[in-house]
């Protein structure tokens, strides 16, 4: 029996010493610094990058999760590119471009001499293949029998093949190195479309090799072929020599690995496991900026984080409710609290400085007495019951949604709604409050092509109920001004439409949008020329280490 | 009273009066003597004091400090232990001596109730399938091995999914998959005892099975029980903290210490306080446990006299 006791102690006390030994500042640990310990033998330049969760898929059109961009933007390339540090347009496998005046046909001038990693020549039929692809469902590289759906192809150009919205009529090639893409109605953001990473453009002979396993065989023209994938671990990208670009990438080999709690991650950074780390905690910010071996990135403001409101639910469906509870609660408080200054309360559902962004909004003011003269007119004076579902993971919008959760509860407690907290894993909680089954939630949205309507159609308008739009918020005259602004070409109009639409989703409240945020990460100081881009997706092609 | 007992206590007798020189001969009762076995037992009386800290630190805690567990001040999270904040605050800036002194409150219930529930319905289990044998311990035995070849925590995440995460279904899975614990153990006394010439002499004077267990098994039976009971406090917490830091525990903004470690893991470099407090009285409170089980199990046992 004392032997035993013995035994318990001894652990016990092990494992006391574990903790503290994790607790203290291990700061010093990190000095040997560089990254020449993972460099090889000879030089190698390899580059590790940690963020918080794996990618879904490695076929770009086929997931909408940033994760999965990130590292398809670094193996294949679309038409067009956002610029480095903006969503302004430059060429990628397309070098030139022109609309007709109608606004319906655009032309692009291909890049010659491009080859694919299987070495494969790039030209206007692969083109032609992969958007075929994407809109037609029964397409033999489509693998919608394999549970494939390119959503996103729906999205940007409004259906699939066949449906009354889907925007492009037809695609001709008109020789190896020239396409032309004919729409049946104006897209106000068409060549904005084609800069997104999910129109990337995959090798024809590896979709009729690898099928429907392309999602993890990803073969293009970008910098870095495709190497390796572990799930939940690495993948392992490395330098393509014969990339278009002399000279690039100079980096000879690219890891993205998966370490999921945010202060481990930054562990690693510090103690030189890895090069750069997604998803830093904004606390920690003004630490890694003090410290000269790291480097404090930040995205440009992007996104916005919001609680939903579902418009269908009882006490929801009245909009005195959804606009005291939009009063009561405290955004300020939680952009300065939960996000160290890296954050801006938000009035609208769109970022400032996008297309449209109206500024004459007032917003709602944190204002407890507002709240509970609106809930009394309601005719709720006492309160009432609801859930508030809360995402299970950090997102560059919601770096600690548990917290937020946990104010907004506060909040609302004091205008007596009793709010009682749900949580679901990530793909249910996506899939279940895509069906309606919340009360309140928690969610936000970055942009990807730098369009308002991105923000606003996928978020606000009826169409999009029971898919993007969980507030199930719907209104004809919201609907319309969305619509229209979507086939104008003219940005001015566009840009009214826009602001008006905002107007009234402002006034019926159908979510509290919380901040915009600039999410923050942090890299080893022997990174160089690497250049966060607002879409969470950037090109490591330029970038070297010390 | 049984010849067994009484046999017993001449046993224990004997070397007691030895010990206890200068005092007048006196008749100790088995209750009292594990009092006083337990008492000359150090760690046992560490581990006593620790849980009656603890004890006292959920009743009255709370009572001296001006803050509630749930009271935000955004403007003050993170903050090191201070005069104000004696164990600082968390990332909402709530006190965390307030939440830690309500978690013990919610710890020490959740023990209680649920090594509680597991030894009631352990023991009728236990009792049936050891004291009528046959198919119903062979049923019986069998759900407990099958109870019991899941790793427990896995079984309690199973149950808590099914109900719904919240304290109470944590209770309720927490007891549950403490049965066959309590359950074995009592099968495993009563079979012994069933075949023991006290038992014998009951049922031969025509005393029937019912009364036969209240009066002559299950007091017999106790002193493994309480043992299992006192280690079984300190497992029942750990499996709440367990349940509570993988988010099926308590509800925000319960102060429940297993949550309150989850929601500090961000924190470990930066205001390190939020994971110790909570995960030092984890720590405190089942080692508390285990030194009285212990103390008990060596307190309890005749052969263990010297």
């Amino acid at each position: 029996m004392k032997k035993l006791r013995w035994l318990t102690m001894l652990a016990l006390l092990g494992a006391f010493m574990l903790i503290v030994a994790a607790c203290s500042d291990d700061q010093d640990t990190s000095s040997n610094g560089g990254n020449n310990d993972n460099a090889g033998s000879d030089d190698e330049q390899v580059l590790v990058f940690a963020r918080g969760g794996d990618s879904e898929s490695l076929d770009p059109g086929s997931t909408t999760d940033g994760e999965s961009s990130r590292v398809t933007k670094q193996v294949l390339e679309g038409l067009l590119q956002f610029k480095k540090e903006s969503f302004e347009l430059e060429g990628a496998l397309a070098h030139d471009w022109s609309v007709s005046d109608d606004g319906l046909t655009y032309t692009f001038q291909l890049e010659e001499g491009v080859t694919f990693h299987d070495g494969e020549p790039f030209n206007a039929d692969a083109v032609k293949l992969n958007f075929e692809r994407w809109a037609d469902p029964s397409h033999e590289y489509a693998f919608s029998d394999d549970g494939y759906a390119y959503s996103m192809y729906g999205t940007m150009f409004g259906g699939f093949k066949g449906d009354d919205g889907h925007v492009i009529d037809e695609i001709n090639v008109l020789n190896d190195y020239e396409i032309e893409f004919v729409l049946n109605r104006p897209l106000g953001f068409f060549l904005q479309n084609l800069g997104m990473t999910y129109f990337a453009i995959t090798s024809p002979k590896a979709l009729e090799e690898h099928g429907a396993a392309i999602n993890e065989n990803p073969v293009g023209t970008g910098p870095f072929k495709f190497v390796s994938w572990s799930k939940d671990d690495t993948i392992v990208l490395e330098k393509f020599e014969d990339y278009r670009v002399d000279g690039l990438p100079k980096l000879d080999k690219v890891i993205f690995e998966v370490i999921p709690e945010n202060a481990s991650r930054l562990i690693a950074l510090r103690s030189g496991d890895i090069d750069i780390m997604d998803g830093l905690n904004p606390d920690d910010a003004a630490s890694v900026e003090s410290e000269s071996e790291l480097k404090l990135y930040t995205r440009a403001e992007n996104n916005f984080g919001y609680v939903g409101m579902n418009t269908e639910k009882e006490y929801l469906n009245e909009v005195e409710v959804r606009q005291a509870i939009n009063h009561a609660i405290d955004r300020q408080a939680i952009a300065d609290a939960l996000y160290a200054g890296y954050a801006n309360p938000a009035k609208n559902p769109l970022p400032p400085g996008y297309l449209g962004y109206n500024d004459d909004i007032p917003g709602y003011e944190y204002d407890l007495d507002k709240a509970k003269a609106l809930l009394e007119e309601a005719g709720y004076a006492d309160g009432f019951d609801i859930d508030l579902w809360t995402m299970p993971v950090a997102r560059p919008y919601m770096p600690d949604p548990e917290t937020v959760a946990e104010i907004v509860q506060n909040n609302l407690g004091q205008i007596g709604i009793n709010v009682n907290i749900v949580r679901e894993e990530w793909a249910p909680y996506l899939e279940k409050t895509a069906q309606g089954e919340q009360d309140l939630f928690m969610l936000g949205w970055s942009g990807t092509n730098g369009d308002p309507d991105y923000f606003l159609s996928s978020l606000l308008h009826g169409d999009n109920a029971g898919s993007s739009n969980r507030t199930f918020y719907k209104n004809s005259e919201v609907d319309e001004l969305l619509d229209q602004a979507k086939v104008s070409v003219d940005q001015d109009e566009r840009a009214s439409l826009y602001k008006e639409a905002q107007k009234i989703i402002s006034e019926e409240s159908p979510m509290v949008t919380l901040v915009h945020s600039t999410p923050v990460l942090a890299a080893s100081a022997a990174v160089k020329n690497y250049v966060p881009h607002p879409s969470t997706s950037e090109s490591l092609a330029e970038v070297e280490l010390d | 009273m049984t010849i067994e007992e009484k046999d017993h206590k001449d046993q224990r007798l004997a070397p007691q009066q030895q010990l206890l020189e200068d005092e007048d001969i006196e008749v100790v009762s088995p209750f009292r003597d594990a009092v006083r076995q337990l008492r000359k037992n150090r760690m046992a009386v560490a581990g006593f004091s620790v849980i009656v800290f603890f004890i006292l630190l959920g009743i009255f805690g709370p009572l001296f400090t001006p803050y509630t567990y749930d009271g935000q001040v955004l403007t003050n999270r993170l903050l090191p232990p201070s005069a104000e904040n004696w164990l600082g605050t968390d990332d909402v800036g709530r006190d965390l001596f307030t939440r830690v002194a309500y978690g013990a409150r919610i710890s020490l219930m959740v023990g209680f109730f649920a090594v509680t529930g597991a030894l009631f319905f352990g023991t009728i289990l236990g009792v049936i399938s050891g004291y009528y044998g046959r198919w119903i311990d062979m049923l019986i035995s069998r759900i407990f091995d099958i109870l019991l070849a899941f790793p427990s925590i896995l079984l309690a995440i199973a149950i808590v999914a099914i109900l719904g995460p919240s304290l109470q279904n944590a209770l309720i899975a927490i007891a549950i998959i403490n049965i066959p614990i309590f359950g074995r153990l009592v099968r495993s006394k009563v079979i012994s005892l069933r075949e023991e010439e006290f038992v014998m002499a009951a049922r031969a004077q025509g005393m029937k099975n019912g009364r036969i267990v209240m009066h002559h098994i299950l007091p017999n039976s106790l002193a493994p029980i309480i043992v299992q009971a006192t280690l079984g406090f300190g497992t029942a917490i750990l499996e709440a903290a367990a349940l509570g830091f993988l988010g099926l525990g308590a509800k925000a903004p319960k102060p429940e210490w297993g949550k309150m470690l989850a929601d500090s893991r961000d924190f470990i470099q930066l205001a390190p306080w939020t994971l110790i407090v909570p995960g030092l009285s984890i720590m405190l409170v089942v080692l508390g446990f285990n030194l009285i089980g212990d103390g008990l199990r060596d307190a309890l046992d005749p052969k263990m006299k010297n």
